[in-house]
């Protein structure tokens, strides 16, 4: 009687040992349905409600899977702020790794080799659509790794009502116009700001990029990260030079984007730059507010802007699900289902046949412009990733007193 | 020796699974080569350590880790103590009282701190609005973007999340010590700091040394106050190791170095507890 029991005992509590170890490092826990006819994507969500990224991928799926009769797509989506720690425990195991993943940089997951080459996913037709920009900047040594999903470019977006209001007759080209603008912007009071500038710690790398880019800058010169140059300081001190001004929100080095787009689309700020999916929040939240778009202001008035895409990546694994997955991509890629879906997530087209059906689209047409002049961030290099993590840290400290040079220099020694 | 293992060993088996092995793992893992989504890529020796070290702003993260738990602790203390003396009292309405204490403990920390930050926001904080409203101010003052202010923000907001806890555990040790002390103290004529002082705080000591460790760890690891009121704050200056191993982490894509910052983490806070113990001996009795 006693032996057992304790036997029993022992066992129980090993058991349980086990299940605590194994549950606490986050090992084992399968996906369920894993075959080769089923495929596990893995997405972000851009926008909520009934039009929004799920209620799109959902019909997206929905009608995949009715024209191809015994194939299925989980669909697992996530915001952006967890997304990449989801991603970073799903790839520790084959078994829970996405067969395709939409995010925004590939580049380390190509060079570890675990990416598909694009053309092995989508069909040749699909590879000749998208535009030869974005392409290449989907490509590692060469070879296009990734499919880019949409893009994302900057514009001057200015309140025409403040504009008039403080008798500043056009948009602003140069730097020094901008300045003069937004100074003559804050001093109507009443808590409005000329320009809103996000150092915070959200995306101070974007906002930083188009004033370095717009003094001629870049953060790589193909092979290196090149951070401390001094066009890049140029555009680091133009941003100093309008928070000496006083022309910008309080506090721009806590500040972050979505805090700056919000304050615009209340009336609160004269310029910002704006994303596409400005326009629809605009729409959506305060129609009446009085606005324009503009290229981005540079030091020379030549425009240059960022422009970011998001991407697709299917992950080889054993390889066996190549059929399945370029099924699917294609069927996404197809010219109406591809604007239906850059339409209502407000973003720019990447192919040309979406960018010809949705020529009349407001976004589109507001953000044309700014494609050929767009400047991408070196994502293809494997150090930009710290580089882009000390611009987000570091740049704000500029609006504490920092000195640019210093900052440069700090951010440098951070991708070396 | 050897037969008391059937009885000890799903203890032994539980320490070693929920302590002993993730303590290894974390010291192995740091000395991996990871990449930013956890591939391993082979032995790093003390490369992530080396990295570490190399962040020139870690002595005065290293800095304002101690401020930090040194001021919410002990104000969180010293408040609570008060509090429980007053809560030990028995007046009309105690019972609500002492629930209303608890509010803060059930609320969830992100939750609260949230509702913090956007009091204290310069343009739709109602905080902000009130001084403006009455005119103490032209526009709203960034109390939680600059980093000195939110930095003191967040110490108020730990110590309010905290005194719940500490209060109820200084509270059970009132409630332990038997009345007739303080009776004999009263007549001997001790005045009423005189008998707190020498009576009632060597008799809370067990309950203060709980309060106090657990305290230490619980804001030493806090990680969600500071997080939501400094977070998006530019550079390293309201930052305490936890919140920098997070930021290595979320923003710098440094699995490796975060690896090697959460053993020096764990090093810490023993260390700190080692001095606590050591310098306070809160297990020692009360002198009879």
């Amino acid at each position: 009687m006693k032996r057992p029991l304790h036997r029993l005992l022992t066992g129980a509590a090993l058991a349980t040992g086990l299940a605590v170890a194994v549950a606490s490092c986050g090992f084992g826990s399968n996906d369920s349905a894993d075959s080769d006819t089923t495929i596990n994507f893995l997405a972000p969500v851009y926008s909520d409600g009934a039009t929004g990224t799920k209620a799109l991928w959902d019909g997206i799926i929905a009608d995949f899977e009715r024209q191809n009769p015994g194939l299925k797509v989980n669909l697992q989506l996530e915001s952006w702020n967890s997304i990449n720690d989801v991603v970073r425990t799903k790839l520790q195991s084959p078994s829970t790794t996405p067969d395709i993943l939409n995010i925004d940089a590939y580049a380390s997951f190509a060079g570890d080799g675990m990416l598909y080459p694009a053309a092995e996913v989508v069909s040749p037709q699909v590879l000749a659509d998208i535009q030869p920009g974005f392409a290449k900047n989907a490509s590692l040594d060469g070879t296009q790794y990734a499919l880019p999903l949409f893009a994302s470019t900057r514009t001057l977006f200015y309140n025409t009502d403040l504009f008039a209001r403080a008798g500043v007759a056009a948009p602003p080209k140069t730097w020094s116009e901008l300045t003069e603008a937004a100074a003559k912007i804050q001093a109507l009071g009443d808590g409005v700001s000329g320009y809103g500038l996000p150092l915070g710690s959200e995306e101070a790398q974007g906002e930083t990029s188009i004033w370095t880019f717009g003094a001629g800058g870049d953060w790589s010169n193909g092979g290196d990260i090149t951070v401390d140059t001094p066009a890049n300081l140029e555009g680091v001190r133009a941003m100093r030079t309008l928070i000496d001004a006083n022309a910008t929100q309080p506090n721009p080095g806590a500040t972050d984007r979505k805090d700056v787009i919000n304050a615009f689309i209340q009336g609160k700020v004269g310029m910002i730059e704006g994303l596409p999916p400005t326009i629809g929040q605009i729409a959506a939240k305060n129609p009446e507010l009085k606005y324009a778009t503009a290229p981005s202001p540079t030091k020379s008035g030549q425009p240059v802007t960022l422009g970011v895409a998001d991407h697709l990546m299917a992950f080889k694994k054993d390889g066996r699900k190549t059929e399945t997955i370029k099924k699917f991509l294609d069927h996404f890629y197809s010219a109406s289902v591809y604007a239906n879906f850059v339409k209502h997530e407000g973003f720019i087209p990447i192919t040309q046949s979406g960018a010809a059906e949705l020529a009349q689209d407001p976004v589109t047409k507001a953000f044309a412009a700014t494609l050929p002049v767009a400047k991408f961030y070196p994502s293809n290099n494997p150090k930009w990733a710290a580089a882009q993590g000390a611009i987000r840290q570091q740049m704000g400290t500029i609006a504490q007193g920092a000195d640019p040079a210093q900052v440069l220099a700090r951010i440098q020694e951070a991708a070396k | 020796m050897l037969r008391a293992v059937p009885w000890l060993g799903p203890a032994l088996l539980l320490i070693v699974a929920i302590v002993a092995f993730p303590v290894g793992y974390m010291l192995w893992t740091s000395t991996r080569d990871l990449s930013a989504y956890g591939q391993d890529r082979g032995p790093a020796g003390l490369a992530n350590f080396r990295a570490l070290f190399d962040i020139g702003e870690l002595g005065t993260v290293l800095a304002h880790t101690v401020v930090w738990v040194v001021s919410v602790v002990l104000i969180t203390l010293v408040l609570s103590a008060g509090l429980a003396q007053f809560l030990n009292k028995d007046f009309p309405g105690r019972t609500a009282v002492r629930m209303a204490i608890l509010v803060p403990w059930a609320a969830s920390v992100v939750m609260t701190t949230t509702i913090f930050y956007y009091m204290l926001d310069p343009d739709v904080g109602i905080a902000n609005r009130f001084l403006v409203d009455i005119g103490l101010l032209d526009r709203g003052y960034g109390f939680t973007k600059q980093p000195t202010q939110a930095f003191l923000v967040a110490i108020g907001v730990a110590v309010f999340v905290s005194i719940p806890f500490t209060t109820y555990t200084i509270l059970a040790g009132l409630q332990s010590i038997p009345a007739e002390i303080e009776e004999a103290g009263r007549v001997d004529g001790a005045g009423p700091w005189q008998r707190y002082r020498y009576l009632t705080l060597p008799q809370l000591r067990p309950a203060i040394a709980v309060a106090t460790v657990i305290n230490i760890i619980n804001v030493f690891n806090s990680l969600p106050i500071l997080q939501v009121i400094t977070g998006s704050i530019a550079g390293f200056s309201a930052d305490t190791t936890t919140t920098l191993t997070f930021k290595l982490i979320r923003q710098n894509q440094q699995i490796d170095t975060a690896a090697a910052m959460s053993v020096l983490n764990f090093a810490l806070i023993v260390v700190i507890i080692a001095i606590y113990v050591k310098l306070v001996r809160p297990t020692r009795q009360v002198d009879a």
